[in-house]
């Protein structure tokens, strides 16, 4: 309530409304009888609109010996459909002065359009041809998978540092699908076969198993009655989608393995195995993440880049997942600074949290922070479509982009503390070492 | 630091896998029947673009403002931009960037630790750079914020400490950027395209940063920290009567002036079709940029049109070039370009990465869409579609207040007309495929252009001769764009056994050597002040060596003729495999004099100057792969440098040990500085303390 009081006494002064100053997202949410999953808010500001689909499948769905499906699914989607020739789903969006995109992630794959807005009907229409009939042919099939393997070069193998997301979680992981990366295995696209496709479509791109999100300059009649006439006829799946079910049992002891990169300066990397997102612990973890390196003031940064000038970058760096997710703190080290000076420096500062209260001055500027980053956030149409179906398909509640912030407040320092020990512990961690190329084998 | 920023969105961004998808045919779709499917909706009727209004105004020493009001979020962003005229950095290249980042830590009110304290407390934002600041903050914070803003900008306190710590961070931010393969092509290309003498070609680099002083960056504020050049540009909730009252209690003080005035030369471009190459080992793609100067300036009736011919050629996911190396060819994730008005010198690009075995197809395609763009008229519907996704990207755009106020700064900055923007739409939607046709000829044109490829020389470079119309060689360089000499062999007359015995007699002759059956080396070096002792002993093929620093054991080796373990901050490990093998020649003296016998292959490479010294160039080839190049000093036959590389999951990575001061022990030449570059960030030089041959060695060291 802190919060609102905030607000009420600054309403007060300034004589602007409440409501205006909180940006209150306003929207409507429907379900259609096949499942779909349909939000809509509209902002008249701007003469544009974002329509997009999340479809609940990411790499996690995949079957392990096919990894890097979903992904590479993203990439076939735009191919054409029954309606839309190869070639075609661009020039439509690009000739009605548009844009569109996508991209994967271990839990979803979103697809969006941002249009001017007397083409709404044309997104829905684009959105719902990938929906109900997607097609792909051979060309495309072999195009796509060299398509793949060059972004994995130019994102992964070919960039400094560019592994270490992949080499984290292949260790913080021995059982659940979050072990392999988002990418995937190139020889996994390899050995795909027609079939395989087939059933990755049918199992995964169903309406029931999607959140249609539309944002921007709307007339919500006309956009129900765009809904109605091309989702409504889609199909839903015979069978339940596959959700795996996989609980990664707690780490037995630290994992602590070196990694030799194409790099100048060495590197340490600390996964903590964390809550899943939207739990209560996951807000408390966030906070500990924002203490050590949100802004100059905080303490990483302060400490490691400032004082002792150990670190070019550091920060803590919590992952937001569907299942128990990580936490990761990253430096780098200046010139001359030896890997092992910065690990510990960087334990260091969290055995701080763990050990002593942050003071109220301290958390009042955490508060702070949020407070600021919320307000601001939502000024653009494409990230509200986002925001409203990754709360609705994640949390269940699409109103938390208005009131996800009172989770975070409802935090104390006793939780933040509580927090830092029970989850930024050895045993629950990895360590990496990133090392130059050269160091290896002149150990 | 910018490439801080790069790494927290690499950290972030690696989560997520993107791909725009399109394909590649221009064939609309049909309408087979009356199916509401078969065909895309009609667009309803388009809403007015509107573009938000701006207020202007001056301050009396001469700050321009620009006031864009938008009560959508309670918060309110600060930008100034000091329009001065380029600057050349010359040795001190490096110095803007250094300079503005000086002046947010410290102020002669507060430390950096305070301002950073006061500015994360009301959750905003405070940045400087080389030419102004940004701060934003919730309007509830103004006045803290632009208290803090004001203070940074017009009351740095140039503190020696934050100094330097700020230049510890450019010079690791150097190294970093020495293995980005994009920072390599950036930096070489531009110092080639706009050359050593205009400000756009100056590189940063260690020795550029180590040249610069305090006092140097004083001297940069002063004079080119002025209001008489400067905009302050304000957006958001606040309406233009606050604004100028903030303005003016904020900026007012600021003392009236105007930065220095100068003029360049236009930077003359190749003649004819050049290619540059940088080598990277281990590189698993080529990042390839053709590229060249032109003039065109902002404002000019030439920029719409061009904006579309570039659209048509490498803009988004329509362009040919993606459509033909990515959706067709498959060579490459996304290939683009760009045709870039400017003030002084504007420029082309058309860039990709590539994996290496397509290198030289991917630029043979470059070349013909480039060519076709030069002499074929475009497609009415290019045209057009080319000129929808301009026009789409405008509107989008105005979605940000922040748009209106960039347009109006143009507006001033370049001396556009009023209505710039108002008819930028009309404009745009005049262009011809005459107009397209006319700006392609004027400002596409390859034969002055630099292709300069980033990537691995070794399997790429042998292919691309073709492509360089000057004189069909490549011109090599190092990472700060230096021309580096291509080797050849043809000026060798010697095989490559008869180089190696040459320097095995120089040593001392092989009698001499064969007889050395013991020798315990120590030497001293500095690792970050930190002086640190090494020995290393080898007798009858038995190895040992160990590194402490202040009498403390950092490191220890040892290879007892069998095995081999290695001892590190007190735990130890046995070596095994690769290492083992690696660990078993370190214990042989001077392994090459076996070159021969142990299945070594070496092969002469040609000459090479290694700093001015004119050298025989080998390539030996280990038993297990791996690759070493020597440089053997033609006039003394010394081995005067030694370049490894290790091939580990196809990647290579290399260790360069330089050779000097060698000096008499016991009538065997020994080199008494070795220098090993690779390791670390910054060379190891190591300096012989006490070097021993054939006296008798502790048994009890090799101890296992």
């Amino acid at each position: 309530m802190r919060y609102l009081f905030t607000f009420l006494a600054f309403a007060l002064v300034t004589g602007t409304s409440l409501y205006g100053q909180m940006n209150k997202i306003s929207f409507e949410q429907y379900t259609l009888d096949n499942g779909l999953h349909v939000i809509l808010h509209q902002d008249k500001t701007t003469p544009i609109v974002a329509v997009s689909v999340m479809y609940h499948v990411g790499s996690k769905n995949e079957n392990p010996e096919r990894t890097g499906f979903a992904h590479f699914f993203e990439h076939l989607m735009f191919e054409g459909s029954a309606n839309i020739e190869r070639g075609e789903f661009d020039n439509y969006v690009q000739n009605a002065g548009g844009t569109l995109n996508a991209n994967t992630t271990f839990d979803r794959t979103y697809y969006y359009e941002v249009l001017p807005s007397n083409q709404l009907g044309l997104g829905l229409w684009l959105e719902s041809e990938r929906m109900l009939h997607a097609r792909v042919d051979e060309k495309g099939i072999e195009t796509q998978r060299e398509v793949v393997k060059e972004e994995r070069r130019q994102r992964i193998d070919n960039q400094p540092y560019g592994s270490i997301l992949e080499e984290t979680f292949k260790r913080s992981y021995a059982v659940h699908p979050y072990r392999w990366p988002v990418i995937g295995s190139m020889a996994h696209l390899e050995a795909a076969e027609e079939n395989d496709y087939k059933q990755f479509y049918t199992d995964f791109y169903v309406p029931n198993n999607a959140v249609l999100s539309i944002a921007g300059d709307i007339d919500i009649a006309e956009a129900k009655m765009y809904i109605e006439k091309y989702f409504a006829g889609i199909p839903k799946s015979a069978k339940a989608v596959y959700r795996p079910r996989v609980i990664e049992p707690a780490l037995a002891a630290e994992i602590r393995d070196t990694i030799y990169d194409n790099i100048q300066l060495p590197a340490v990397i600390q996964a903590y195995r964390i809550p899943a997102q939207g739990t209560k612990d996951y807000y408390a973890v966030d906070m500990v993440s924002r203490i050590l390196s949100s802004g100059e003031s905080s303490r990483l940064y302060r400490a490691l880049v400032d004082e002792q000038q150990k670190a070019l970058f550091v920060g803590n760096f919590p992952l937001a997942l569907e299942d128990p997710g990580v936490s990761l703190s990253f430096g780098i080290t200046n010139m001359g600074v030896d890997v092992y000076e910065l690990e510990q420096a960087i334990d260091a500062e969290v055995t701080k949290v763990q050990n002593e209260l942050i003071t109220e001055k301290e958390f009042g500027k955490l508060r702070n922070q949020i407070e600021s980053e919320y307000v601001t956030s939502n000024s653009r149409v494409a990230g509200i479509a986002e925001s409203l179906a990754t709360y609705h398909m994640f949390y269940g509640d699409a109103n938390l982009i208005n009131n996800e912030i009172d989770r975070y407040l409802a935090v104390t320092r006793e939780d933040i503390q509580a927090a830092a020990k029970k989850y930024l512990v050895k045993n629950n961690r990895v360590t990496l070492h990133y090392l130059p190329k050269s160091q290896e084998n002149k150990s | 630091m910018n490439y801080i920023k790069s790494l927290f969105i690499l950290v972030i961004a690696g989560l997520t896998a993107c791909a725009p998808k399109v394909a590649k045919e221009t064939t609309t779709a049909t309408a087979p029947s009356g199916d509401f499917r078969s065909m895309a909706p009609d667009a309803g009727p388009a809403r007015q673009v509107k573009i938000g209004t701006s207020h202007q105004f001056t301050l009396a020493n001469g700050l321009r403002v620009i006031v864009v009001e938008n009560h959508k979020l309670p918060q309110i962003s600060y930008q100034l931009t000091i329009d001065r005229d380029e600057m050349m950095e010359k040795e001190k290249a490096g110095l803007a960037g250094i300079s503005g980042s000086l002046l947010a830590t410290g102020t002669t009110k507060n430390t950096k630790a305070e301002i950073d304290e006061a500015v994360d407390y009301i959750g905003a934002n405070l940045s400087t750079g080389p030419t102004g600041g940004f701060a934003s903050s919730l309007t509830k914070h103004t006045d803290k914020v632009l208290t803090l803003f004001s203070d940074v900008i017009l009351k740095p306190a140039f503190l020696e400490a934050e100094f330097d710590k700020i230049k510890t961070q450019t010079l690791s931010g150097l190294q970093t950027e020495k293995d980005d393969p994009n920072a390599i092509s950036g930096n070489v290309s531009r110092a080639l395209t706009y050359g050593a003498s205009h400000p756009y070609g100056e590189i940063t680099n260690e020795s550029t940063v180590s040249n610069i002083s305090l006092e140097d960056c004083k001297n940069y504020y002063n004079t080119y920290f002025k209001p008489g050049n400067a905009y302050l540009v304000i957006v958001g909730d606040i309406n233009p009567d606050a604004a100028k009252a903030k303005a003016e209690k904020y900026f007012g003080s600021w003392a009236a002036g105007k930065t220095p005035e100068y003029e360049y030369a236009f930077p003359k471009a190749v003649d004819n079709t050049a290619v540059a190459f940088v080598d990277k080992s281990g590189a698993v793609q080529s990042v390839i940029n053709i590229t060249y100067p032109l003039d065109m300036k902002p404002g000019s009736p030439d920029v719409i049109p061009a904006r579309v011919l570039n659209t048509i050629l490498g803009s988004g996911f329509s362009g040919r070039l993606f459509l033909n190396l990515r959706e067709d060819k498959a060579y490459t994730y996304g290939a683009y370009s760009s045709l870039d008005a400017d003030e002084l010198v504007g420029s082309f690009s058309a860039n990709a990465s590539v994996r290496n075995e397509v290198t030289d197809s991917a630029i043979t395609q470059f070349l013909l869409e480039i060519e076709k763009l030069r002499t074929e008229p475009v497609s009415k519907k290019e045209l057009d579609l080319a000129k929808s996704f301009i026009a789409g990207g405008f509107a989008r755009s105005l979605e940000s207040p922040q748009t209106v106020a960039g347009f109006a700064l143009n507006i001033d900055m370049y001396d556009l007309p009023a209505d710039y923007y108002e008819t930028y739409l009309q404009r745009l939607a005049a262009v011809t495929i005459e107009d397209v046709s006319r700006v392609a000829k004027k400002y596409i044109t390859p034969s002055k252009a630099r292709i300069v490829i980033v990537g691995n020389k070794d399997e790429v470079m042998n292919k691309l001769n073709a492509f360089d119309k000057e004189d069909g060689k490549i011109q090599l360089y190092d990472i700060y764009a230096n021309p580096r000499k291509e080797e050849s062999t043809a000026e060798v007359t010697l095989n490559a056994s008869e180089i190696v015995e040459n320097y095995l007699t120089a040593l001392g002759g092989r009698q001499k050597l064969d007889d050395v059956k013991s020798i315990d080396q120590t030497y001293s070096m500095e690792v970050q002040g930190t002086p640190i002792t090494s020995r290393v002993v080898q007798e009858s093929g038995k190895f040992y060596m160990a590194m402490s620093a202040q009498g403390m054991n950092i490191m220890k080796q040892i290879y007892d003729g069998e095995k081999g373990v290695v001892e590190q901050m007190g735990q130890q490990a046995p070596i095994e495999g690769d290492d083992l093998t690696s660990l078993k020649e370190q214990s042989a003296f001077l392994i090459e004099r076996m070159y021969n016998t142990i299945g070594y292959t070496t092969e002469v490479k040609g000459m090479e100057d290694v700093d001015g010294v004119a050298c025989y160039k080998l390539l030996v080839t280990k038993p297990s792969g791996a690759k070493s190049t020597e440089y053997y000093d033609k006039s003394s036959n010394l081995k005067i440098k030694e370049v490894q590389t290790s091939i580990t999951q196809g990647q290579t990575s290399t260790l360069t040990y330089e050779y000097a001061d060698y000096k008499s022990v016991d009538g065997i030449l020994i080199p008494h500085t070795l220098t090993i570059g690779g390791m670390m960030p910054v060379p190891l030089v190591m300096k012989a303390t006490s070097i021993k041959v054939n006296e008798e060695v502790d048994p009890s060291l090799f101890k296992i």
